[in-house]
Formats: C-alpha cells, sequence, structure tokens
C-alpha cells in the first residue's frame, strides 16, 4: 500500500492532475461540509515523453448524451468484443479493427497504466501555426534596436512553413505587406477610429469574395502565385525572412513629434484590433498568436488607458478604489470584447510590455486570460530578461517540437454522482450545457467545455465539482467516481490531437469515514486551487472581504479537521496532510495576489495571470516563495521562509517566482567585498559563493517567463525584496502584533487578521478561533 | 468683299497709335492689349459704339528678350504704388508724374545713376523708361516669408481603369526623362500619391533601401501617413525617386479596383503641400465615385433642347471651396483629364479654376488604341514639367484714374478689387479683364494700364514682371471704330459669353454673342449716311471679321447648338475660352487652312530660324476644297492633314507611300519620311506648325472619305449645316435683326 503522499504524486506525473480530496464525500451535503470544495487542478499538455504514438480516433461511448471515450475502466467482455461504458453503463460493440482483441492482446486505451493517452487524429489537416507581430514603435532607440533584433532572431527559430506577419504602431498603425519587390508596402489606419472585421476585410481587400489584384492580369501565371489574397500579410517565414529582415531593419521609430510634457501617441487599441480582424477573416479557427509588443501605454483611440499629457499619471489602485479613472472601463471593454473575438476565433493575444511606467496590462489582461497567451512584463526590451524570455518561447521539447500549442477545447465529463461546477484558467466557456454541468457555479460554469486557444505544458486549469448523490441514494459497495478530461488540440506541427485522462476516485460516507476522506486532502493542490478562488474573487470583490473570506474558510477547514479541545487552544493538532496549510494561507494573504497597494494595477494583473495559468509546484512557489540557505556549516539546505533564517554567514536564494534574489548576510557581504574569493587560499568561500549563483542559473535557464534576477546583501537596497516575503518572526511586528489581532465585531462578526503579524501570532490566533465554541 | 477677310498670310495685329516719343516703345501685343486701342472719353460715347471695352493679357508668356532690373531700390508712385514706366512724365529731371494717378513724385537719385559709366545722367536712359515689359529681382521687403522651394506633387489615378488606358507607364517615363530638367533648385522637393479607391503614399526619404508605399484605405476623414517624409528633396532622393517612377506601373499592374477617390486624394494633397505651398498636378481618367467629392453620373443621353443644355456648371462646392484653401495655402492644382467617358470636368474643374491651375483634357486617351492623342499628351507634358513656373504669385492690375475694371476672366482668386492671388503662374496662361469708364477722361491724352505679376522664381528669387499698356484717347467715334482691335474684341466676347453661358444658359450666350455682332454693325451703320450702306451689311475694316468669329464661336465645340456634344468636351473648350491667350484662341475658333499639294510652288521664308515654303492661309468653307487637293487644318490643339478623293498617285506615293488613292488607310498619325521635295517640303511645313507653340498637338491624315472626317469638317465655318448657318445665311439675319 502507497501512501497518500505518493498515490498523489503518480496520478500528477501520469495523469497530470491533482485534486484537493482524493477520496470523495459520497453526498452531497457531506460534500458541501468539507470547506475547500472537491477540485483538481488539470495539466493538459503536462509533458509526457512515454505516451505511446496512437494514430487513430478515439473510440466513444455510442449514448448520444454520454459520448464519453474508452478508457481502462471500463469492463471489457472479451468474448463479446463489448466494452462498458464507465460513465453511463452503456454496453458498446468494439469496432472490427478491435476483432483480435483478448485479455492478452489489448489496445492501449484499456491498460490500467495508460489512464492518459494522446490520439493523433490523421484524417484532419495539418495547417502551420500563424505568428503576427504587433510592433509598438514609440520607444526609445535602444529599446527598438533591441526589440527589432530579438524579432530577427526569432525568424530563425520559427518553422519554416510557418505564416509570420507584422503590424507596427505608433500614432497609425501599419499593417506591412511581406514579399512585395521593389517597393515596400503597408497599410496605414488611424490610431484613433476602430474598425471592425467586415470594414478591415474590406480595407485591405482580404478575405471572401474580395477582389484578387494580381489576378488575371500581368506575368506568367504559375499556380503558387494563385494564393489567399491574405499572403500578402501572413507569408511563409522560408518566403520572407530575407525581406522581413529587411523590413524590420529599417523600421524607424513613430516618426511623428511629441512635444515637450506629452506623452507619444500610441495607438495600442487600434493595432491590437486590426490585429484580431485580420486574423479572424483571413484564418478563423486556426491557431494563430498575435505577439503584442508595447513599449507604452496606450494613450488614443479605443482603449487607451491614459491621456497624452505627461502631468496625469496612469492609474493607480488607489484611483481605481476611488473609481477615479477617466478611461479604465472603456479600455476593459474594448480589450475584453477584442479577446473575446480572438479567442471565439482560436487565436491567442500575447502581450510582451516593457516600460518602467505602466502599459495598462490591467485593462489588456484579458487578452492573455481568455485567450491562453503570454503576459510578459519588464522594464525595457534591451534587458536580458525580455530577450531570454522571448526566445524560450521558441524553445523545443526533446522531440523538437515547439512547446506550444493551439485551440484546444478541453470538455469534462463526470460520473452520474459528479457534476462539474466550473473552471478558471486562461480559457473561455464554450457554453456548452449537458448532463455533467452543475447548476453551482464556481469560476468560469453552466458548460463542460472551455477553449484554450494558447496553451503550453505548465498550462493547469482549476476544475470544481459539485457531489450531486443525495445522502439517502447510497453508492454501492466497491463505487467508484470517474471524471475524463478530454482536451483536443492543435499540436505544434499543425497535427490535431486528443488527449484523454480518465480519473477514478473512491467514495466514502463523510458520517461514517471523515478520517478516510481527510486522510485523501491535497494540502498542496486545496492551497492553488483556494488561491485561484481568492484571486477570483478579488477581481470583482474589495480586498478586505477577500481576505475575511480566506480567514473564515481557514477557521472552518480546522474546526472540521482539526484535533482539539472546545476552547482550548493549546490543544488543537492538524495532521501531516493538513499542517501546511495554514502556513500557505497565512502567506497568501499577504501575497501580492491580494495586497495590492505596494504594486501598480499593471503588476497586480501581471502576478494574478500567472498565478492562474501555472501548474501546481510553480503556483506554490508563488504563494510561498521557496528559500535556501548556503554556509559553511554544511550542503545548501531549504530554510523557513522566516526572518530567522537571515544571519549574517549564509547565503541566501529565495525563489519567488517572478524574482530569484540572491541575499549575502552581513558578513558574506564583508568578505566578498575584501576580495577574498579572489585569493587562492580561500578557494571554498569562492565555491560557496558562486553555488547559489549556479542554482539560481539552473532556475533562469527554465522558468518562463525568465525571473528578476536580483543579488543584494544585507544592507542592500534590493533586500526588500526579500524582507517582504519572509515571516516576520523577528521583527518589531511582534511587539505590537498581538494588539492588532482583532476579531472584527462590526461586519458579520467575521474574523480579521491584520497583514502584517508573524506566522506564529497568526497561528496562535487561528487555532484560538478555531477551538472557540463561539464561532 | 467677304471673300478675302483673311489675308494670305493672316490678320494684322493693331497697334495704339500713340502721340511723339510713347510711339516707340510698344507694349508687347501678345502680352497686353485693349479692346479698343484709342480710348473713348466718355462712357456716353463708348455706349454709342457698342463695343466691348477690356484688356487681355498674357502676363507670363515666355519671351525672347526680357530686361532684368536687380536694383535696391524700385521707383513707385506713393500714392498708388505704380511701377515707373516708360509713359510717365518728368516734370524736371529729379520728378515724375504718375500717368496712373496725377502725383507728383521725387526721383531718387540712385534712379538716374548708371552703374555701368558710374555717371548721373538723363533718367530716360533707364531701362525702366524704355522698356514696356520689365521684371525686377525683388529686394525683401516684398517677401511676406522667405521665398517658398519648388514643391511637385503627382496626384495619379491608378483605377483599373486609369491603368488601362496606359497612361501610367507613359507618365512615369516621361518625368523619368525630364526629372533633370525640371525647373527648380537645391531645394526642389517631390511626392508622389496614387489613389484608386484608397491612397497610396510613398515615403521616398534619403536612405531608405527601396521605396516604401503607404496605403491608406480608410477615406472619412483623410489624414497623412507620416509627418514630412511624404515630399522630398529632388536632388536627395533622387535614386528612389527613379525606383519608384520604374516601379509604379507594375505595382498597379492589373488592378482591378473601379472606384476613385479624387476629392480625399486632394484633401491629403492638400495637407501635404500645405506647409509649403506648390504645384499639385492631377492625372484623373474616371469620374470620381469615392467619398468626399464623389461624383454622379449627371450626362444622360436624352435630347434636351439647344437652348439649355445642362450641367455646364460644378454639382458640388466641394472642389471650389477645396481650390480656395489651396489658393491659401498657396497651392495651385492642375488637371489632366485622360476620361473616355463622362468624368464631369464641370465640377473637377472648379479645383483648377480658382486655385489658378490649368487643365489639360484627352478625350478617349489610350496609348494604343489612340495615338494621336497619346502623342499629344506626352508632348503636353514635357512641355508642363519643363516650362517656367512661378510660386505665390500675385497680379495687381492698374489703370488710370477714371476707368475701372470690373469683371475678370481666367484661372485665379480674386483677393481684392485689382489683386489676382495666383499660387502658380505658368507661361500658357491668359486673362481677360472688362472694364467700364467712370469718369469722363477729357483732361487725359492717354490711358494706361500696368500689369504688375509678383512672383518667386523656381531657383527661389523674388521677383517682379510689370508690363505698362499706354492708349491714346479720342472723343471721335470714327476713331474708335478705326482703332478697334477685332481680335481682342473676339476673345473677350467670347470670354463673356462663357460666363453667360454659366449664369443663365447657353441659349441666352448665344443670343448675346449675335446681339453682339449686330451690335457691331447696326451702330456702326448708324455713324453712317444711307449712300455708304448700299442695302448690304457694312463694317469697318477693323472689324471686318467679327461677325465671321461669331459665327464661328457659335459653331465651336463650346457653344454649338446641338445637344450630342459631349458635356465634357463642351465644357473643357468653354473653359478653354477663359484661359487661352489670344492667338490661340482665335486659331479654336477659326483654324488656319493651307492647301498644300502645290506646297513645292511656295516660296521659301523663314520662320524662327528655319525656312518654311508657307502654303496661302484660305477660308474654311468647303467651296475652297477641291477634290484633288491636300489641305492642312492647324486648329492649336490639332493638326489635320485631308487627302482629296481624286488626288494625285504621284502626290500618294511621294507623300504617303502609297501608289494611290485607294490604298491610303483611313487614317494616318504619321507621315512616312519621303526623300522627295514634296515630301520634304511638306513635312518641314508641318513640323514648323507643330513646333511654333509650346503645347503638343495631335496631328491625323485622313483621307477625304474617312469615318474621322467630320474632325475636319466640323470646323468649315461658313458652310452651312443642318442646323447651322452658312456665313452667307449669317449675315443675312443679321441684316435683318438690324432693321
Ligand atoms: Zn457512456
Ligand atoms: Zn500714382
Amino acid at each position: 500500500m502507497t501512501t497518500y503522499q505518493e498515490f498523489i504524486q503518480q496520478n500528477e506525473d501520469r495523469d497530470g492532475v491533482r485534486f484537493s480530496w482524493n477520496v470523495w464525500p459520497s453526498s452531497r451535503l457531506e460534500a458541501t461540509r468539507m470547506v475547500v470544495p472537491l477540485g483538481c487542478l488539470y495539466t493538459p499538455l503536462k509533458d509526457r515523453a512515454d505516451l505511446p504514438p496512437i494514430q487513430y480516433d478515439p473510440i466513444l461511448c455510442t449514448r448520444p448524451t454520454c459520448r464519453a471515450i474508452l478508457n481502462p475502466y471500463c469492463q471489457i467482455d472479451y468474448r463479446a468484443k463489448m466494452w462498458a461504458c464507465n460513465f453511463c453503463y452503456q454496453r458498446n460493440p468494439f469496432p472490427p479493427q478491435y476483432s483480435a482483441i483478448s485479455e492478452q492482446c489489448q489496445p492501449a486505451e484499456i491498460i490500467p497504466q495508460f489512464s492518459t493517452l494522446e490520439y493523433t487524429i490523421t484524417r484532419a489537416s495539418c495547417s502551420p501555426p500563424i505568428f503576427l507581430i504587433v510592433l509598438d514603435t514609440c520607444m526609445e532607440e535602444e529599446d527598438l534596436q533591441a526589440l527589432k533584433e530579438s524579432l530577427q532572431m526569432s525568424l530563425s527559430l520559427l518553422p519554416p512553413n510557418a505564416l509570420i506577419g507584422l503590424i507596427t504602431y505608433g500614432k497609425m498603425v501599419q499593417v506591412h505587406e511581406l514579399g512585395s519587390e521593389g517597393v515596400s508596402k503597408s497599410y496605414v489606419f488611424r490610431g484613433t477610429k476602430d474598425l471592425n472585421a467586415k470594414q478591415i476585410q474590406d480595407m485591405l481587400g482580404i478575405g471572401r469574395g474580395a477582389a484578387q489584384p494580381q489576378q488575371n492580369r500581368g506575368g506568367p501565371q504559375n499556380p503558387q502565385s494563385q494564393q489567399l489574397p491574405s499572403n500578402r500579410f501572413l507569408q511563409p517565414v522560408h518566403k520572407c525572412d530575407m525581406s522581413l529582415t529587411d523590413l524590420l531593419g529599417e523600421l524607424q521609430r513613430d516618426p511623428w513629434p511629441v512635444s515637450q510634457g506629452k506623452r507619444p501617441l500610441r495607438s495600442t487599441g487600434v493595432a491590437l484590433s486590426i490585429a484580431v480582424g485580420l486574423l479572424e477573416c483571413t484564418f478563423p479557427n486556426t491557431g494563430a498568436r498575435i505577439m503584442l509588443f508595447a513599449g507604452g501605454s496606450c494613450t488614443q483611440g479605443p482603449g487607451m488607458v491614459v491621456g497624452d499629457e505627461l502631468k496625469h499619471p496612469i492609474r493607480s489602485h488607489h484611483d481605481i478604489e476611488k473609481d477615479n479613472c477617466k478611461y479604465m472601463k472603456k479600455a476593459m471593454k474594448h480589450y475584453e470584447a477584442l479577446s473575446n473575438r480572438a479567442a471565439n476565433n482560436g487565436h491567442v493575444i500575447d502581450i510582451y510590455s516593457c516600460a518602467l511606467d505602466q502599459t495598462g496590462l490591467h485593462e489588456m489582461k484579458f487578452c492573455p486570460k481568455y485567450t491562453g497567451g503570454h503576459l510578459v512584463m519588464g522594464d525595457s526590451f534591451n534587458t536580458s530578461l525580455f530577450k531570454q524570455t522571448f526566445q524560450r518561447v521558441f524553445s523545443k521539447d526533446s522531440k523538437g517540437e515547439f512547446k506550444m500549442a493551439f485551440g484546444a477545447t478541453v470538455e469534462v465529463k463526470c460520473s452520474r454522482e459528479v457534476k462539474v461546477s466550473g473552471a478558471m484558467g486562461p480559457l473561455v466557456s464554450l457554453g456548452v450545457k449537458g448532463p455533467a454541468v452543475s447548476d453551482t457555479e464556481i469560476g468560469l460554469g453552466g458548460t463542460c467545455q472551455w477553449k484554450l486557444c494558447g496553451l503550453y505544458p505548465n498550462t493547469s486549469l482549476g476544475l470544481f465539482f459539485e457531489v450531486v448523490n443525495q445522502h439517502n441514494a447510497p453508492i454501492p459497495q466497491g463505487g467508484r467516481g470517474y471524471v475524463q478530461f478530454i482536451t483536443q488540440y492543435q499540436h505544434s506541427s499543425g497535427q490535431r490531437r486528443v488527449r484523454v485522462t480518465t480519473i477514478a476516485r473512491n467514495w466514502a460516507d463523510a458520517s461514517t469515514s471523515l478520517q478516510h476522506i481527510a486522510a485523501g486532502f491535497d494540502q498542496e493542490a486545496a492551497a492553488v486551487l483556494m488561491s485561484r478562488l481568492a484571486v477570483y474573487r478579488a477581481e470583482t470583490d474589495d480586498g478586505p472581504d477577500v481576505l475575511r473570506w480566506l480567514d473564515r474558510m481557514l477557521i472552518r477547514l480546522c474546526q472540521k479537521f482539526g484535533d482539539y479541545n472546545k476552547d482550548d487552544p493549546n490543544s488543537f493538532r492538524f495532521s501531516e496532510n493538513f499542517s501546511l496549510y495554514p502556513q500557505f494561507m497565512f502567506h497568501l494573504r499577504r501575497s501580492q495576489f491580494l495586497q495590492v497597494f505596494n504594486n501598480s494595477p499593471d503588476e497586480t494583473s501581471y502576478y494574478r495571470h500567472m498565478l492562474n495559468t501555472e501548474d501546481l509546484t510553480q503556483s506554490l512557489i508563488m504563494i510561498q516563495p521557496i528559500l535556501y540557505a548556503y554556509s559553511f556549516h554544511g550542503p545548501p539546505e531549504p530554510v523557513l521562509l522566516d526572518s530567522s533564517s537571515i544571519t549574517a554567514d549564509r547565503i541566501l536564494l529565495m525563489d519567488t517566482f517572478f524574482q530569484i534574489v540572491i541575499y549575502h548576510g552581513e558578513t558574506i557581504h564583508e568578505w566578498r567585498k575584501q576580495g577574498y574569493h579572489d585569493l587562492p587560499e580561500y578557494e571554498n568561500f569562492k565555491q560557496l559563493l558562486q553555488a547559489p549563483v549556479d542554482d539560481a542559473q539552473e532556475i533562469l535557464q527554465t522558468r518562463f517567463p525568465m525571473p528578476r534576477y536580483i543579488v543584494t546583501e544585507w544592507d542592500g537596497s534590493q533586500a526588500r525584496f526579500l524582507l517582504s516575503k519572509v515571516n516576520p518572526s523577528q521583527t518589531h511586528n511582534n511587539m505590537y502584533g498581538f494588539g492588532q489581532i482583532v476579531t472584527s465585531s462590526e461586519d458579520s462578526g467575521a474574523p480579521v487578521l491584520t497583514d502584517d503579524v508573524s506566522l506564529q501570532v497568526f497561528m496562535d490566533h487561528l487555532k484560538k478561533l478555531a477551538a472557540s465554541s463561539s464561532s | 468683299n467677304e471673300k478675302n477677310l483673311i489675308h494670305r498670310d493672316g490678320l494684322e495685329t493693331v497697334k495704339p497709335n500713340l502721340q511723339h516719343d510713347f510711339k516707340k516703345v510698344h507694349c508687347n501685343p501678345e502680352v497686353f492689349r485693349c479692346t479698343l486701342n484709342a480710348m473713348p472719353q466718355t462712357s456716353s460715347l463708348l455706349n454709342k459704339a457698342r463695343l466691348p471695352l477690356g484688356i487681355l493679357i498674357h502676363p507670363f508668356k515666355d519671351l525672347s528678350q526680357l530686361p532684368v532690373i536687380q536694383s535696391s531700390v524700385i521707383v513707385r508712385c506713393r500714392s498708388c504704388r505704380t511701377y515707373i514706366n516708360p509713359y510717365v512724365h518728368f516734370v524736371d529731371s529729379r520728378r515724375w508724374k504718375c500717368n496712373l494717378c496725377y502725383r507728383v513724385n521725387d526721383l531718387p537719385e540712385e534712379f538716374s545713376f548708371d552703374p555701368v559709366t558710374k555717371t548721373y545722367g538723363d533718367p530716360q536712359r533707364r531701362p525702366e523708361i524704355r522698356s514696356a515689359t520689365i521684371e525686377f529681382i525683388a529686394p525683401s521687403e516684398y517677401m511676406l516669408r522667405p521665398p517658398q522651394p519648388a514643391v511637385y506633387l503627382y496626384l495619379l489615378d491608378v483605377s483599373f481603369n486609369a491603368i488601362s488606358t496606359g497612361y501610367l507607364n507613359l507618365f512615369c517615363q516621361t518625368l523619368l526623362d525630364e526629372l533633370d530638367k525640371i525647373p527648380g533648385d537645391s531645394r526642389t522637393q517631390i511626392g508622389f500619391l496614387c489613389y484608386d479607391r484608397s491612397l497610396y503614399f510613398f515615403n521616398l526619404s534619403e536612405g531608405l533601401s527601396q521605396p516604401q508605399m503607404l496605403i491608406v484605405p480608410d477615406l472619412d476623414d483623410v489624414f497623412l501617413p507620416l509627418p514630412d517624409e511624404l515630399l522630398v528633396n529632388l536632388h536627395e532622393s533622387k535614386e528612389l525617386i527613379s525606383d519608384l517612377l520604374n516601379n509604379l506601373p507594375s505595382l498597379f499592374e492589373g488592378n482591378m479596383e473601379t472606384g476613385s477617390a479624387l476629392g480625399a486624394a486632394l484633401q491629403a494633397a492638400y495637407k501635404l503641400m500645405h506647409p509649403t505651398g506648390g504645384r499639385i498636378t492631377v492625372m484623373q481618367t474616371v469620374l470620381p465615385t469615392v467619398g468626399q467629392g464623389a461624383l454622379q453620373l449627371r450626362e444622360s443621353s436624352s435630347q434636351t433642347s439647344a437652348k439649355n443644355i445642362p450641367h455646364l456648371g460644378p454639382a458640388t462646392d466641394f472642389y471650389k471651396k477645396l481650390a480656395l484653401d489651396c489658393s491659401a495655402q498657396q497651392i495651385a492644382v492642375d488637371l489632366f483629364m485622360l476620361n473616355g467617358q463622362y468624368a464631369d470636368i464641370a465640377s473637377l474643374s472648379c479645383i483648377s479654376k480658382y486655385s489658378a491651375g490649368c487643365i489639360y483634357y484627352y478625350p478617349s486617351f489610350h496609348t494604343i488604341k489612340n495615338i494621336p492623342v497619346t502623342e499629344k499628351y506626352e508632348a503636353d507634358l514635357r512641355r508642363y514639367l519643363t516650362r517656367k513656373i512661378g510660386f505665390e504669385s500675385v497680379m495687381r492690375i492698374r489703370c488710370t484714374r477714371g476707368l475701372s475694371i470690373h469683371t475678370f476672366h481666367g484661372n485665379f482668386f480674386v483677393r481684392s478689387t485689382d489683386l489676382l492671388s495666383l499660387p502658380n503662374i505658368n507661361p500658357d496662361a491668359g486673362f481677360g479683364m472688362q472694364m467700364s469708364i467712370e469718369d469722363t477722361l477729357a483732361e487725359a491724352s492717354t490711358v494706361c494700364f500696368q500689369a504688375a505679376l509678383l512672383y518667386t522664381s523656381s531657383k527661389g528669387e523674388r521677383r517682379i514682371r510689370v508690363h505698362t499698356l499706354c492708349l491714346p484717347v479720342t472723343n471721335h467715334i470714327s476713331e474708335v471704330y478705326s482703332s478697334a482691335d477685332q481680335q481682342a474684341i473676339i476673345s473677350l466676347l467670347a470670354k463673356m459669353a462663357v460666363d453667360r453661358s454659366l449664369t443663365s444658359s447657353m441659349g441666352d450666350a448665344r443670343d448675346a454673342l449675335m446681339n453682339a455682332a449686330i451690335d457691331c454693325i447696326g451702330s456702326y451703320s448708324t455713324q453712317l449716311n444711307s449712300s455708304q450702306k448700299m442695302g448690304a451689311v457694312v463694317l469697318p475694316h477693323s472689324l471686318r471679321i467679327v461677325p465671321l468669329f461669331i459665327l464661328g464661336l457659335l459653331k465651336s465645340t463650346g457653344f454649338k447648338g446641338n445637344t450630342n456634344t459631349k458635356t465634357d468636351d463642351r465644357v473643357f473648350a468653354l473653359q478653354q475660352f477663359k484661359v487661352l491667350p489670344i492667338s490661340y484662341l482665335l486659331q479654336s475658333i477659326y483654324p488656319s487652312l493651307y492647301p498644300v499639294h502645290n506646297i513645292t510652288e511656295q516660296s521659301e521664308v523663314v520662320k524662327s530660324g528655319t525656312s518654311v515654303r508657307m502654303p496661302p492661309l484660305i477660308q474654311l468653307s468647303s467651296a475652297n476644297i477641291d477634290r484633288h487637293g491636300v489641305y492642312v487644318m492647324d486648329t492649336g490643339e490639332s493638326v489635320y492633314m485631308i487627302v482629296g478623293g481624286s488626288v494625285s498617285d504621284t502626290f500618294c506615293q511621294n507623300v504617303l507611300d502609297k501608289p494611290n488613292f485607294m490604298s491610303i488607310p483611313d487614317t494616318m498619325s504619321d507621315l512616312p519620311e519621303m526623300e522627295n521635295p514634296l515630301s520634304i517640303d511638306l513635312r518641314n511645313f508641318i513640323n514648323y506648325l507643330l513646333d511654333c507653340r509650346p503645347n503638343g498637338s495631335t496631328f491625323l491624315v485622313m483621307r477625304d472619305d474617312s469615318k474621322a472626317r467630320h474632325l475636319f469638317y466640323q470646323h468649315m465655318v461658313e458652310d452651312r449645316t443642318e442646323s447651322s448657318m452658312s456665313y452667307y445665311e449669317f449675315l443675312q439675319y443679321l441684316q435683318q435683326q438690324i432693321k
């Protein structure tokens, strides 16, 4: 018998699924009392180099309302060549090509180890991916130069048959025709006027029924010249890489003069609208990504987020709180509508935003959020952070294939005792009702299918379920609950693929065997799911409300699953698989995800987007950063994210996902200042200094987006990155921390904990509240 | 006597008969002349004569001799700002009396200083006093801003129709050929803007590896795609300009877009040129149908009465308004119409009329199907591209106290009573002004007119060209008649009739022309006793061609009565009457006709340096056309050669390289180069005709039975046609009207 720990790990490795509860309460009522909802984190394209290549279509259950896919949990009648659906119990005949099936000769889809399997639909046509660059030209010369070089470099990384296009913008928006000879051509649009897809189609002379100018006359008629007219703007890389390289090389900064005290006029909103419109009418439902490179905020036209007067700064969280943002709501409406259109057509919008000030990610966040695009934020395009991040977009897996997929739909099928309440992640709802759809909505609900226009090996959905089985309808002995995830997508090779994951979990009666259910609690999955829920709430609710809700949920969980004597906080105990959970919550509630006022709205949007997208491991790092210590006292070791870990003779390496911080303690810093590491006799000190750098490099090389890399020391100004994350166990906060802990009585009696208390204080108070008979 | 109204060598030009010293200094009548070479003393005398009073001026005509003065002092009347001129009176050696307002002015010392001999002497030897036409290089006080550089913007129709005509290639090649000869200096700027339903701008800034085309498809609210790279220095960007001109035809090859957004293109052009001023050249082949300034097809085939010919005026004020905006920013718009179908020249021409541009028209232009028109276009374009040009110009007309100018004719904007705005001035533009006598001129023996044209040369110099015309004053009606300038009178009448056709109707305009002839004859005959009348139409020698030319006008494309004339042809012809200098205008009304079959028998004359055998002029009557003969007709716009049905085989062989009449093609656009005296003399003569005008002409040889023969015969003014009177009938009609 394996431990739950091992079970969870195995399941994650094999299926890319982590459930908050691995034993399911068998009744609706009991399920609602579990506090942490039944849900899972699902990574559809989890890297599985070991999957067998399946070149045929999956076998579907014949019941029209079911259509589940044959999986290892189905009962097989080898003699009758029938299989029974584990979702609806329908008996289905195997198709003729399975006639040789026997217990000795099983097709992959019924072998237990292949609860996840990937099918390649060979009859579907392969289409190369499309990349449409949308490039801001209102930036400093060095930034533009660096960006142009990055883009030129990226041409060599793209598959030769990929289609590529270029839109540049400043005061005007220019759609460049590629591959024209002798005279370069571009279409120019005013940056202040929005155009619908039909208008764009007419004006660019593309799409259905458009006049095809290069036909009928002149030149020999070769079949290759009879291309779609859209190809003037989207050309295969192998055909246009030279001309595009030249075009980029010749690209100048926006030529319109910017007067003193003004921001450049920047038409991000219209540029993006034209990009969406162009793809919409030329390549609907084909994998395509719009890559927006923004060097500043949109200052005119639809989607403007700030006026061009420098004396009026861009909105802050305070402005948002006071509802004092002139442009925000209109801009959000613009970008949200664009994002919906892009998502409907299966197109991805990436935002690469590099500027010292905000660029309007807060307003534009819908773009990556609805389409599964990348969101990258940096100070300048002329930094390794951007350059390496961008290069990583085109990185390949062990099979030499791009780690990007397009146009996915994720469908969820459930056995009849459960229904799906909703999903969270970089996705949109497809609005498909079905028997598996719950009436209770969590996240994007009311559907059993979602669309992810862009997804990557790390992309993870949060899915929430509702147990609908009534208390008085006991589940038969040995019955299990099933969920099937069917992810159809366009592989980077252009192939259509279907990945199917079927999971099964045991039922338990919470009223009699709560301990079984508790034992199946996955505190990490629960923490990440709760984080997504909290952030989801924070997008609409007030910050304090969200914190109150989190606290309430935590206290209730403690009350339900902790061991304690009433009104005796000291007696409180949590079993091991719950023990880290309060700590996660402690860090979550003081994280940048929920404490926004130290950050700009753009940063908040960026952080929240990553949390909503990444897989469990990365999300946990975001919630509770990892801290390693390096010293002469022993090998490097993980240490508590606590101020007590900061000592003079240590080097600390902190990974917050967004930042990698190397911190030299006071003594280390002194030695280093004195140059000991350059002396041959202190070779070991040199090695000690090098060790965290090497470890950091390892993280930097795989992480996407590239984190900010900070090397600092005990009195360095950048040390604040570390100090803001560690538990303030040894600060003056302790001194008055106790006094700050308030049980708010004025609003609905919900407990409120102040933000800057130490973990110890937090825990003490938590135990007190949990054990209290009055709450 | 009506048989020989026109002498075999052409009409004489009358000059004013001035007394004493003034006699030797005459203003060139080609440049500046008055309808009456003796000014009636009073308006009642003028009324009695019933002759139109006005002046005609061709102010920027290419002149072989033009005195140019660079002087720190330009002597002008302190009261009326008249420039000192040959007709002033020197009270003494230090003072001169203005001949327009009679103020006595001091003469600056420098004026009588001769820089060559470094002596003070007689002011009379100054060029200002010795020449009626003179040009000053202006000192800085004549400039409101630094003189503008020469700026040229070409607006090229690239719609389906435009490409089909083949003009674009010809345009690009011609411009490439002439690129080095475009007037200008090191600052000269050039730009291109193509249009169909969209606008196509070109960034040609120095340093680019190839021209950049910027396409603007959204024309709701026209904008420029770049702030200032769309007009470039001609010299710095020459390579890119050549690249573009070489590539332009293939860029639009096979363009299927039929829409034309000329209005938007002009708006964009205005925005482009707005900071500098300059010249916009438009090549338009179709009716603009898209966006601002879009026009409807107004011409319909349904017959309306000849009295009321519709659509002579503009359908919209869009082009006029834009032209006025252009004028205010020193921009002129020149229009080349290359349309086969109706394109509403009446509306489009407004863009040039009010911005002092010029208008060319090549009906049924096609580089393959219509070679004569193509050749004319190419020749015109070469001339157009390289001819002299003046920028940011104004012309002021002053006249002696007692006279007043009240109506102007030509392409310009009237900025104030005597000041015309001419953003561009070109050497082919003519103007007319009507005048009235407000006060008695009894105290004066002469009257003067002075036209001063202030302009910036293509080299960036501010210059003033001054023309002064002096006329004697008379109180004898006989002198008024005898000194009348019939050519000027017909020119002015034509211009006045054009206005009438627009403000009233074509019927009224035709009536007015006939009445002018009737007035002429009628009032003169009242001056005669009955014995002198002898029951026939009597006219003084000085007015003898007026009825004939009025008949020519009534039969011209502009004023003809029938309604199957294409509206564009008619409107263009009317527009030409407003702007053509006298000699071209008269030739278009009454073309020159020469019998050429016996050209070798003519004596040689030397004309502009080459010797030519000149056939005699004959009048435009079919009675003068012999079936055995060959005739050349020169309308100014076209030269036709018609070959009679009974022409000799020798002629066919020697000139046309065909054995006989039957083997001559219907039409030919060229004469073969045959080495025999007949062919050489004839080609010499035709080349002479074609060379002596600045613009190009179509040349067409046709058989007497050709489908195209109407091109020739429509100009036989003296013939009777189904719908028009012969000259004889016309005279009789006039006679009846007088009783
Ligand atoms: Zn089923
Ligand atoms: Zn005066």
